[in-house]
């Protein structure tokens, strides 16, 4: 009856222990991966807070019509944004662009220009992670 | 008499491992289904927590261009977004668009990307209206705006 008991005992302690090793092998690489992400999304939201930028001029670049547009834009921010992931939208259209610089700093001006434009119009610009300004502009 | 219970240990003994061994089989099985469902679970999430989109249109100046507006979504989350009538839905004001009347100019769009989303005009109607995006994991973004 002892024996019994005691191999009973063992075979069920086995199983309790790989299980236990089973769960805690799958759960940790889980919970971690998982707090990365938490990690990743949380300093996505606090890079949103700090991002801002500000259209501060358009200017025509030719004899037009139709109008080649410098639009300048600053960082007023306090992170740094990469102007490659940015879009244009002139009166609600996504427009090909070229930069002045692949890096927008703080406080830093870079411009933007866009080609074969009317000479008014509104304009948005959106940054790689999803904060914009508008600016109306006339080209008189 | 001595045969007989040498005997009955044996089968308390062999009853007792048969017994022991099925219940270790539960367990086993039992946990190791519960963490295939953790396991699923934590993706889930962790495709929740990486995915983020935002629709990025002029509220004013929605185009509509060779009978279709244009929407664009901005993969502003962690990890590549499918983008497909399969992976996305549309409701605007609260109903939802058929599959067949709206496509995606790409596939999938890296971080950072932009996409445009070519929906039938003749869904949405002038005035002012809601625009749902509904992508992976029931990820959503709402968007007001005037045609």
């Amino acid at each position: 009856m002892g024996l019994s008991l005691s191999a009973a005992t063992a075979i069920i302690g086995v199983s309790v222990l790989l299980s236990i090793e089973f769960m805690v092998a799958n759960v940790i690489p889980t919970m971690t991966d998982t707090n990365d992400s938490f990690d990743e999304m949380k300093d996505r939201a606090v890079e949103q807070m700090q991002t801002d930028i500000t259209i501060t001029n358009i200017t025509n670049n030719s004899l037009g019509p139709p109008y080649d547009l410098n639009i300048t834009v600053e960082n007023t921010g306090s992170i740094v944004l990469e102007t490659s992931y940015f879009n244009v939208l002139l009166n609600g259209t996504s427009q090909e662009f070229t930069c002045s610089e692949t890096y927008l700093y703080p406080e830093n001006i870079v411009y933007f220009n866009i080609t074969n434009q009317p000479n008014n119009g509104r304009l948005k610009i959106i940054t790689d992670n999803g904060i914009s300004d508008y600016f109306d502009y006339v080209i008189s | 008499m001595g045969f007989s219970l040498t005997g009955t240990h044996v089968v308390y003994f062999i009853a007792s491992v048969i017994i022991a061994s099925a219940v270790s089989g539960v367990l086993v099985a039992v946990t190791n289904n519960v963490n295939t469902s953790l396991s699923e679970t934590g993706d889930r999430v962790q495709t929740q927590l990486d995915t983020d989109f935002k629709i990025v249109n002029d509220p004013n100046n929605i185009p509509n261009i060779t009978g279709y507006y244009r929407f664009y979504i901005k993969n502003i989350g962690g990890r590549k977004l499918e983008t497909t009538n399969t992976t996305f839905n549309l409701f605007v004001d609260g109903e939802i668009i058929s599959t067949a009347k709206y496509n995606f100019s790409e596939e999938s769009i890296q971080v950072g990307d932009i996409t445009t989303i070519y929906v039938v005009n003749s869904e949405i109607s002038s005035g002012d209206h809601d625009l749902r995006v509904v992508g992976p994991q029931a990820v959503y973004d709402e968007f007001e705006f005037k045609i």
